[in-house]
């Protein structure tokens, strides 16, 4: 959608040369800047149809929540089953990647999630709750792969990575994955840095298999959830736990994707959420090491945010010139 | 068409500048959104730190010492974005002074007054001053911004029960709506006038602040997530969030006619905000929500297929 032209760089043909409104308008053709009406209406069309799906699936969600007594317990699940059994038979009619069954295989995606939900809710397993979204994850991983879309498959790392913040954030002391991990003496700090590990994982691999349902803006929603986890596991870190480990794996981490993104030399989003990490967990340590005067602290403290986001700042920027003129030539 | 040279090339060849002009310099204060997202964040976090350090050091206790502290760091913020016109080596440092200049002198202001309307109109009026004078785009941008959010708490607070809440709504937004959209249209008028250099920070911020502002102009709102509304009877204040979620569809339609990919990002991420406080904040059950967001997923749907069937080149791409 982006013309490689940016909006500032337009800005500042147009006051270098004092450009009158018909030659902007002409420059703005030419770099293909505005869109037409045609476009317009496609843009508003695909819109209206997302914003139908996701209230759809928003609805069916909420409906669920509303546990309405009205409804018998055989009703309430009759009523989901029916719309999963609807929307994967209409997906089979029309298979992705035709927008209705794109359409149709996320909303069973939405509806496996309420189906468990309804299931947790009716008869109280006792499950945590990172459990619901856990199970949800692994049964609704066909439907996302079956949907083709991109939307389908950054709901899908929603979902999962919801489970493993619940999972981390409440530490609880049940379920699958406590199973797993619970008697291998894991800290927090080793938890939250598996669950950055594990979206690490799928962020690599779809970059070395790329698909059209996993594109840019998915692959970095990973990288983001990645290091989400991993400024968060950084943070305990350097802070109550004073784990070696955590901070190995994050360093390896860091340098896994700088490297990997210097190598490829195609998008510093990667080395932006990597120097935002870098900059938080460094900020976080400072702040724990010093011990003199209050005030000097918050100085030091602003002095190295704006050192270090200068220096960020001015590297990636120089990195995206660099690498943008590359691709261009 | 892919660099800023080749347009050049293509400009002088359509004899829209002339043959002998001289090539445009690279200006070094551009970045993508998420660097300038990164840097903002940080110079704001920063800027917090400092005004603590100050307050800590100087400790002024009357509202003009606050007064002349955030004079002078705002005057040494304009003194550092100036030096430091085409680079950006200083720009985090002034961009954090400026912050810490902008707290400072809002104090001063409402030190003896704590109330809501003065808060925000003093917030308000700071960020429009900060918006004229600092010539630098990001700070314009955020001044933009987060002007626009203390706009929507200033017509709040100002006209705080007098106007019914739907009547409030749109003496709020419509304004800004309008200025969007008279921006997004008139955009080469202004590129080809001097008015480029506030017309576009003032878009970017308005389209953030219209994403995310919703919140601020509707009833019973809350900043954060909370339940003290669950379970009411349906009213109409329960449509105020799909407002909101119009709200910021409707910026990332300006997002996408300035062709903006971060700002469209921002603005999705925004409706799906308002979606989830809609689940946990507003005015009705859980049963009315799910009739709404259904019968608004069937006619959104609905219009969504009527628009693709008038698009001809939709039937070739399908």
């Amino acid at each position: 959608m982006q013309p490689k032209v940016k909006r500032s760089e337009l800005d500042a043909l147009a006051e270098f040369h004092a450009l009158d409104v018909r030659k902007v308008e002409t420059m703005l053709e030419l770099v293909d800047a505005r869109p037409t009406r045609a476009e317009g209406l496609r843009f508003l069309g695909t819109c209206l149809r997302i914003a139908g799906v996701l209230s759809l699936a928003a609805g069916l969600v909420f409906f669920v929540a509303a546990n309405w007594s009205r409804f018998a317990v055989f009703g309430r699940f009759a009523l989901v089953e029916l719309v999963l059994i609807a929307c994967v038979a209409i997906a089979f009619v029309k298979p992705p990647p035709a927008n209705l069954g794109r359409g149709a295989a996320f909303l069973a995606f939405i509806a496996t999630g309420a189906l468990l939900a309804l299931f947790g809710q009716t008869y109280q397993t006792g499950a945590d709750i990172y459990e619901l979204f856990l199970t949800w994850a692994l049964l609704g991983l066909p439907l996302a792969v079956a949907a083709q879309w991109s939307v389908a498959t950054a709901a899908w790392v929603l979902v999962l990575n919801v489970a493993l913040m619940l999972f981390c954030g409440w530490n609880p002391t049940g379920g699958l994955l406590w199973s797993i991990f619970g008697g291998m003496q894991f800290r927090p700090a080793h938890l939250v840095m598996g669950a950055a590990g594990l979206n690490l994982a799928l962020w690599f691999a779809f970059e070395f298999w790329r698909f059209d349902a996993v594109p840019d803006w998915v692959r970095r929603w990973m990288l983001s959830c990645a290091f989400g986890f991993g400024t968060w596991g950084g943070v305990i870190a350097v802070t109550s736990e004073n784990d070696a480990l955590a901070g190995l794996a994050l360093l390896a981490a860091i340098v896994g994707v700088a490297a990997y993104a210097m190598r490829r030399r195609t998008d510093v989003y990667p080395l932006a959420v990597v120097m935002g990490t870098f900059i938080i967990v460094s900020l976080v340590w400072l702040g724990t090491k010093i011990t003199f005067s209050d005030e000097g602290v918050f100085l030091l403290m602003a002095l190295w945010l704006i050192g270090t986001s200068t220096a960020a700042g001015r590297i990636l920027t120089v990195l995206t010139r660099r690498w943008r003129a590359q691709v261009a030539a | 068409m892919t660099t800023v040279g080749e347009l050049s090339e293509q400009l002088r060849a359509q004899g829209l500048i002339a043959a002998d002009a001289p090539v445009a310099p690279v200006h070094n204060t551009d970045r993508p959104w998420f660097v300038a997202l990164l840097q903002g964040v940080a110079g704001w976090l920063a800027g917090i730190f400092l005004l603590v350090f100050l307050g800590l050091v100087f400790r002024p206790e009357s509202g003009g010492a606050f007064f002349v502290i955030g004079t002078l760091l705002l005057g040494a913020a304009w003194f550092l974005y100036r030096a430091d016109r085409d680079a950006v080596f200083l720009d985090q440092l002034a961009l954090a002074i400026s912050i810490a200049g902008q707290f400072a002198v809002a104090a001063s202001v409402i030190k003896d007054d704590l109330s809501g309307l003065s808060i925000a109109t003093t917030a308000f009026a700071v960020q429009v001053f900060v918006l004229i004078v600092m010539p630098n785009r990001i700070a314009r941008t955020l001044a933009a911004l987060f002007a626009t959010i203390a706009w929507a708490f200033t017509r709040r607070f100002l006209f705080i029960g007098e106007l019914t809440p739907p009547l409030g709504w749109v003496l709020t937004w419509l304004p800004l709506l309008a200025l969007a959209g008279w921006l997004v249209l008139r955009e080469p008028q202004w590129m080809a006038s001097s008015l480029r250099r506030f017309a576009r920070p003032v878009l970017t911020g308005v389209l953030l602040g219209l994403s995310l502002g919703g919140m601020a102009a509707e009833p019973f709102s809350v900043m954060i997530l909370g339940t003290e509304s669950l379970g009411m009877r349906f009213s109409w204040w329960a449509l105020f969030p799909l407002l909101s979620i119009g709200l910021a569809l409707a910026s990332a339609y300006g997002a996408f006619r300035v062709r903006s990919a971060g700002l469209l990002g921002f603005a999705v991420l925004a409706a799906l905000l308002h979606l989830s406080r809609f689940y946990y904040l507003y005015g009705t059950t859980l049963m009315w929500k799910s009739v709404i967001m259904l019968t608004a997923g069937a006619l959104l749907l609905l219009a969504g297929v009527w628009l693709r069937r008038r698009d001809p080149h939709a039937e070739a791409s399908a």
